[in-house]
Order: structure tokens, then sequence, then C-alpha cells
């Protein structure tokens, strides 16, 4: 590692530091200034208002926002993320059942979508102007604008309703898991079964961006000396595509992919929301309406390491990959 | 064979293997009953849980001394061996207990009882203690008896306070002997995490999968197994069920359909009715609820603090429209806080506001009672020869013009009657003059606004389930109440309701309460704090094709007696 890295490195570690900690006090800030508490939301005529004075009081809510703030800081420091007020489970545990799902789900989906996409964009922008360019592109924009809710029900009720091919929501079958007969393998291959649909519809929505991406930097990729050079040097066009132009195209899409993996561990509301995936996507968004602060905060916080972390290695990554790029 | 056709078919090979071991119903040897649910429930810790999905779970688990049966008016004894004796003073109760065992094999005693109601004192636990601070002493006589001694006399402590669920004793002393060593025992005791809950009910949880199911086994303890209660036999005749949590109605229907659950715990939209009518294995049942929609006034403050004004507006929202083509026919008129299906203590004589009017003479009965009370307009809703035109520039009895007023509801992806209701009042206020406008409001900000603020004109609100006794009258309309954070949210203050409502609170015999519940009502639908609204009915889908015995009563068919006596069909 050169002097010039580890200074960069350095410099940029000190960065995402300070955005952290605007992102924590914003956070915090944001979460107390929004209208409504969690205690308010409790429609129950037995809560009297000396109950939720006393409930607030628990929850150290009543105590002065500065306060507040500082118990907040003081935690995180310690690696505390308190107790979910709607759970009454500790944040790290709730975290940590939810997101291997969303990774598993997202993370599956963002690789085979960007390798899918990767592959057909290589492939069209080899043909360009041809009818495969043309019914692959608007192929794929069709499917990168289609809305999500919509396409996930249509899916289920053709290949799990109607068909009936697949389960219709859910991540595992309660029947097999409650049979004591079942061994890991067939839980395995219900997990994969329930994770079909879900799979194919993110795919879809996703693969066309990459596939565009792709396409659009092969093209421009094609303009190049060096391409004019492997032609020259009479290599098959396969060997070109493949070996000379691919490579080159293929950085922007991974800075796409690296940031969308980032991204993908706050999963998606609307995916998991129709097809009852226990991720983190919607459990964030409970958490954030029915004002459970400890959750929310986390998994934030959670999402923004994440993100910062990536965008770190991306670059990285990038001057790796190409070695023009100096720091 | 290039590398990318030995991966096309590798791939291929997979999804056939895949598609192939796993086919739809692949463990179909037993025969659970299948539930569906809306969400996944918050805990298994009966104090915490607040969410009808924890409750539905707890209520298998955890049994209350009584308990409200089909077609009964009285409570009937369950874990009681029958009604509480009161002696002479009206203070003391005593309780005699059926044999019964906790889901361990451990015996149920007065002793957990005691302790139960002990640790709702010490702890204060809210949404259960204001049931019990009026309660002196609590003694376990013997390990069949338990004696509470009352403070003094009080309506709700049979219908309110011994219809709380019962914990064992040997679960949570040591969970309440460590929340007392804490700096916030009561949060303490809350997030005491609850993973295989003991009861007496007649099913026990096997397994919680997080995010995916819960699991329940018949409880062989149960005790109430081959009695006769609330006339009854009771079972459990199902072995085993899975709750499933399904994210969307729209996917639960399909599973109710397609047969992967046989009833899905969650009321449904009236849109979704003529589609499961065609599948002739589903059968919908429509029930009765006790619940109250309504519009809330603000009463602290111009110009909702007028009667007149208030009651001009009951007068225009036509709450036969709201029902017929907002919630498609499937509820029914609300003319009193206590909703109709409560038979002994709702009132049926009460004023009915604009009842069989049609939308002309509601203008001009409303113009009657404005005009009367001192208001007037630059144009008035009824012209001279009596004709109904637009109304503007609505004046009050000061003679100030009258500013704009705001509905607030929750939003329409909350709930989607409460919003168009909001909606259709805006425009039938409009049609007198009133200014009004409606704004949809995210809930909690709405409960802070309205309940913790007291900022508001009027709102649209609801209790989806409210108690069977009318104690809540009090809870609403009590000056005691008006507070932050207190229920009595539009600032109703009536010393004469007080006096009523005190009185009865503490009367034991139940035809002189009725009768002051009965004056309670007269004097709320006279004067018009709260504008009940409609009642909307539950309406639930269940398979017939696999269990049968659902039990129909108020709130539907989730309840303790249909699970007590759901069979197979075979």
């Amino acid at each position: 590692m050169t002097m010039e890295i580890r200074r960069y490195i350095l410099g940029r570690l000190f960065q995402i530091t300070l955005i952290f900690f605007v992102i924590l006090t914003v956070l915090f800030l944001l979460f107390r200034l929004a209208p409504g508490d969690p205690v308010s939301r409790m429609v129950d005529p037995n809560m009297t208002p000396e109950d939720a004075q006393r409930l607030i009081e628990q929850l150290g809510l009543d105590l002065p926002m500065w306060q507040q703030y500082l118990i907040y800081l003081e935690n995180f420091l310690k690696g505390r993320f308190g107790i979910s007020f709607h759970y009454g489970q500790p944040v790290s545990e709730i975290i940590l059942n939810r997101l291997p799902n969303t990774i598993l789900l997202f993370t599956s989906s963002i690789l085979l979508a960007a390798f899918v996409g990767v592959f057909l964009g290589k492939i069209v922008s080899w043909k360009k102007g041809e009818r495969i360019d043309t019914w692959v592109t608007i192929g794929a924009l069709v499917c990168h604008t289609l809305f999500l809710p919509w396409l996930a029900l249509i899916i289920i009720w053709v290949f799990a309703y109607w068909i009936g091919w697949f389960p219709l929501t859910g991540m595992i079958s309660a029947e097999i898991w409650t049979d004591p007969s079942a061994g890991l393998l067939r839980k395995g291959l219900d997990i994969a079964h329930h994770m079909a649909l879900p799979l194919i519809t993110l795919f879809l929505i996703h693969f066309g961006s990459y596939l565009l991406v792709m396409r659009s930097s092969m093209l421009d990729t094609l303009r190049e000396d060096y391409i004019l050079t492997a032609r020259a040097k009479g290599l098959d066009e396969a060997t070109i595509r493949n070996r000379h132009a691919a490579p080159n195209a293929a950085l922007p899409v991974i800075t796409s992919v690296g940031l969308s993996l980032a991204f993908s561990i706050n999963g998606g509301a609307l995916t998991e929301t129709v097809f009852t995936w226990p991720g983190l996507g919607r459990e964030l968004v409970f958490a954030v309406s029915n004002n459970d602060y400890p959750l929310a905060q986390a998994s934030f916080l959670l999402i923004a390491a994440v993100v910062l972390t990536a965008n770190l290695v991306v670059d990285l990554l990038y001057a790796y990959l190409d070695p023009r790029i100096r720091y | 064979m290039t590398l990318c056709t030995k991966i096309n078919r590798a791939l291929l090979l997979i999804a056939v293997s895949v598609l192939w071991l796993c086919p739809p119903g692949w463990a179909e040897t037993r025969q659970p009953l299948r539930i569906g649910l809306g969400e996944e429930p918050r805990t298994l810790n009966i104090w915490m849980a607040s969410d009808a999905n924890s409750n539905n779970i707890l209520s298998q688990i955890y049994q209350p001394l009584y308990r409200h049966a089909p077609g009964e008016t009285e409570m009937v004894p369950w874990l009681a061996a029958g009604p509480p004796e009161m002696a002479a003073d009206g203070v003391t109760y005593q309780v005699r207990l059926r044999p019964a065992r906790w889901s361990d094999g451990s015996a149920f005693t007065a002793a957990d009882v005691a302790f139960t109601c002990r640790l709702i004192k010490e702890f204060k636990i809210p949404r259960h203690y204001s049931r019990w601070k009026f309660v002196d002493q609590i003694e376990a006589v013997d390990d069949r008896t338990v004696r509470f001694i009352l403070k003094e006399p009080m309506a709700i402590f049979l219908t309110r306070s011994l219809t709380i669920p019962i914990v064992s004793e040997k679960e949570w002393r040591e969970v309440a002997a460590s929340a007392r060593k804490q700096k916030k025992p009561l949060a303490s005791l809350f997030n005491h995490t609850v993973k295989r809950p003991l009861g007496t009910g007649p099913f026990v949880l096997e397994k919680w999968h997080k995010g995916a199911y819960l699991h329940m086994k018949k409880n062989d303890l149960f005790f109430g197994q081959g009695l006769r209660i609330g006339g009854r036999l009771l079972g459990p005749f199902v072995e085993e069920i899975l709750f499933k949590i399904y994210g969307t109605s729209d996917v639960a229907m399909l599973a109710l359909k397609k047969g992967a659950i046989d009833m899905y715990w969650q009321g449904i939209q009236p849109g979704y009715i003529e589609n499961l009518e065609q599948h002739p294995e589903i059968r919908i049942f429509s029930s009765e609820r006790s619940a109250l929609y309504y519009l809330g006034f603000n009463l602290r403050k111009p110009p909702f603090d007028d009667p007149a004004l208030r009651r001009a507006a009951a007068m225009l929202v036509d709450k036969s429209f709201i029902i017929k083509r907002v919630l498609q026919g499937y509820g029914s008129r609300m003319d009193s806080i206590i909703p109709s299906g409560n038979e002994f203590w709702y009132n049926p004589n009460l004023t009915e506001y604009g009842e069989d009017l049609n939308r002309e003479q509601r203008i001009r009965a409303a113009y009657r009672i404005l005009k009367q009370a001192g208001y007037r307009w630059t144009q008035p809703p009824v012209d001279d020869s009596g004709k109904v035109q637009p109304a503007e520039g609505l004046r009050l009895p000061g003679g100030s013009l009258m500013e704009s007023v705001t509905i607030l509801t929750p939003p329409a992806d909350y709930d989607p009657h409460r919003a168009i209701s909001g909606l259709l009042i805006q425009q039938w206020l409009r049609q007198a003059g009133i200014p009004a406008s409606s704004r949809p409001m995210a809930f909690g900000a709405l409960l802070q606004q309205v309940k913790a603020r007291h900022d508001f004109d009027a709102f649209i609100l609801g209790y989806g389930r409210l108690s069977l006794d009318p104690d809540y009258l009090r809870i609403f309309f009590h000056s005691e109440f008006d507070r932050e954070r207190g229920w009595n949210m539009s600032g109703y203050h009536n010393p004469e309701f007080d006096r009523i409502a005190e009185a009865s609170e503490k009367t034991m015999d139940l035809e002189a309460r009725r009768l002051r519940i009965y004056k309670m009502q007269e004097i709320i639908a006279r004067d018009v704090p709260y504008l009940p609204i409609y009642l909307p009915r539950e309406i639930e889908a269940v398979r017939t094709d696999r269990f049968t015995g659902w039990v129909q009563m108020l709130e539907g068919i989730g309840n303790i007696w249909s699970f007590c006596q759901l069979s197979p069909v075979n």
C-alpha cells in the first residue's frame, strides 16, 4: 500500500466518522421532533393519564431533550442500542433476527440482477440497432419502471395461486418446520422455494438498470482505440467483447452494485410487506410509524455505517480495478 | 457444449428439482387448524401486550376468573367455580376457584390469583391498575378461595377487575423480584422476555418462529376440558394450531381461497366479500361489534363550545349515507356512545338527529337551530321562500365571522372509512355555511394533537374494542378526565353528568345502575360533545371443509369459545 493510499484512507475514515456523528445527531432530533410519541398511540380507555405519564417516565422520555441526547450518545459509545418500545426486546436482537433474511433475499437478487444485466448488456451492445437490442432494451426499460407491489401481486396470483408452483408468501412453511421428521435439506429447500417469487420480482425490477448501464458503458468503450487495436490484431469478436471491452465497461456497474449491496441491508418495505418476508425493511417502517425510537435509530445507524463503508470500499476497488485512477 | 449452455442446463435442473421436491401441500399428514394473522404479535409478555395479535395469542394461554359467554348478559365463572360472594358490607368479596393446573403440571391456587392482583397494584401496571387501585386487600384464604376487600363499593369490580388474566406466581415471582431492584421496575417487568408462557388455557405455545409462525398445541391439562361452561361442552377438540402471518389482506384472501389457512383472524373489508362468496367452502360471518366511531368536538374554544352549533352539525351528518356508501352496508348508525349490540346498557330512546330526513330537510333543520341560537349569514342556506341555497358568511351569535374549522381524521391508508367520512362531513357542514375542511393526519400525530395538546376544532376517531361494561362513558366525559392525555378529549364539563357518573360507578344494583347509564347517554345525546356516527360490522371469513364449530358472539368468531369447540370435519 502506497503512502498516498494510506493517507487517502485515513482522510476518508475521518470524514466518515464526522458524517456518522452528524447522522447520529440528526436521527435523534428527527425522531424527537416528529409529531406523536409512543404512548399517545395507545387507544385504550383503560390507559389513564397517570398510566401514560408512568410509561413516559419508564421510557425516559420525560427528561429534557439534551439529557436524552447525552444518554443516547453514552449508550451508543458503549454499544448499547436500547430496548425496543414496541417489542420490549433488545434492539440488537431484533436487528440480528431480521438482518440475515434481508441480506439473503436482497443480496441474492442484486447479484443475480447484476450478473444477468451485465451479461445481457454486453450482448445487446454488441448487436446495437439489431432486433435483439431493441427488444431487450425495451424489456429492460419496462421492467425497471414497473410498480413493484403490482408486479409482486400479479406474480403471486399467477405462480402461487393460479398455477400453484410456489407458496403464496413468507420465508418458510409452518407445516414443514413444525414437522419433526423434516431435515435440514428439506428446510433449506423450503426457504429456496419461498424465496423464488420475491427473488424473481426483485430481479425483474432491478436487472434492467444494470443492463442499461452496461450497454451504455459498452457502447462508449467500443469507440476506444484499444478496441480498434484489438480488431487490427485479428482477435475474434467474442475475445474483444469479453476480454477487452467488458472489463473496462463494467466499472460503472461495479459502483452501482457496490452501493446497491450496501443499501440492500435496509431491504425494501414494499417487497417485504407483500411477500411477508421477515426482513429489516418492514421492521424499519413499523419502527418509524410506531415512534419506536431505539429500533428506528439503530436500524438507520446500521444502514448509514454500511453505506459509508461501502462507499470507501467501492472507491478503493475502483482504483484497484482501473490502474489509471490514483488518489 | 459451451460453458454458457452448461450453466443454463444446471440452472434448469436445479429449478426443476426444487419444484419437484417442494410441491404445494408438502407436509399434509397432520391436520392443524391454520389461522392467518395480519401482523406478528409484538410480545408474549402479558403485561406489555397491548396489540390485538399478541392478545389473541395470549388469550389461548392466560385465563381470567370470569368472562363473557355468547348470549349471556352476565359474566360466567371461568377459572372461578361460581359467582363471587359479596358480604353484607358491600366491599368484601370471596371467590372460590375451580380445580385447575398450570400447563407445567403445577397446581393453580388462590396464591396465584392474589399474586397477580398484587403485582398489578405494586407495579401500577398501565391498562390494569385503574381497575385495581380501589381494591384494598387481597388474601388467599386457602388454596381454592380468594378474598378481596375494596376501599368502597365499585360496580366494575366483577366486570372489569375480575376479568384480568391470571398469571402463575411460579413464572413471575423471580421476574418481579428482579424488577423491584431496578431503577425502573415497570420497564424491567415489561422488558422481560417470555419464551414459553405458563397458562391454564386450552392451548400452550410450542414454538414462535419469529417472522414466520406460531405453533400451539392442545393443553391436556386445560381445566375446562370436558366441562360444560356457559352452556357449552368444552374441548379443545383441535390438536394443534398454526398461526401464520400475512403482510397484506390481498394475499391472506388468496391463502384462504387456496386452503393455506382455515381462518383469517382480522376483520376483512367489504370489498372482498363478493369474491369470497363464489367459493362454496368459504363461509362469511358478519357480527356486531362493541365499537364506536364518532365525530368529536373541542368544547374548550369557539365555535364548537356552543351546543347549538354541535346539534346543527349533528343534523347535517347523514349517518345512513356513510353506512350505505362508505361502509357498503356493513355497519349500523350509532345514536348512543354505547353500541346497540350491548343490549343491557344501550338506551334505545335517544335523540336521533336527522333520522329519515333528506338533504334539504337536514339543511333546513340545521338552519332553524342555528338561527334560533343567534347565528346570521351573509347569504343564509335557506332563502325567504324556504328554498335551499348555497350559504355564505356565517356569523357567530356575537357577530364575528366564523373562522374556518378543521376536522382532523386519520389518513386513508390507516382507515379509509374515517378519512372519507371526514370529507363528506366537511361538505355537509359547508351546506349550512360552516366553513369546515377535513385534514388527514398521521395517527400518532392526530392523537397527540387531540389528546395531549387539545389543539383542534373537531376530529373523527374510533374505539375498535369497547368493554361491555359501560364505565367508559364516565372516562370519556367526566370532567376529571379533561387533562393532558385524558380520555375526555372534547373537554366536556357538566356537573350533572359528573354526579351521575360518580354514582353509577359505585352503584351495585344492576337495574339502578342501568337507569343512571341511560341518563348519562341522554345527557351526551343532548349536549353532543361526541356525535356517534357508525358501528362497522366485524366481517370474518373461514373455510368450512376442515373444521366446524365456530361460535359467533359480539366481536365475531375469534374467541375462546370457538377455540374450545372447534373440531375437525371428519
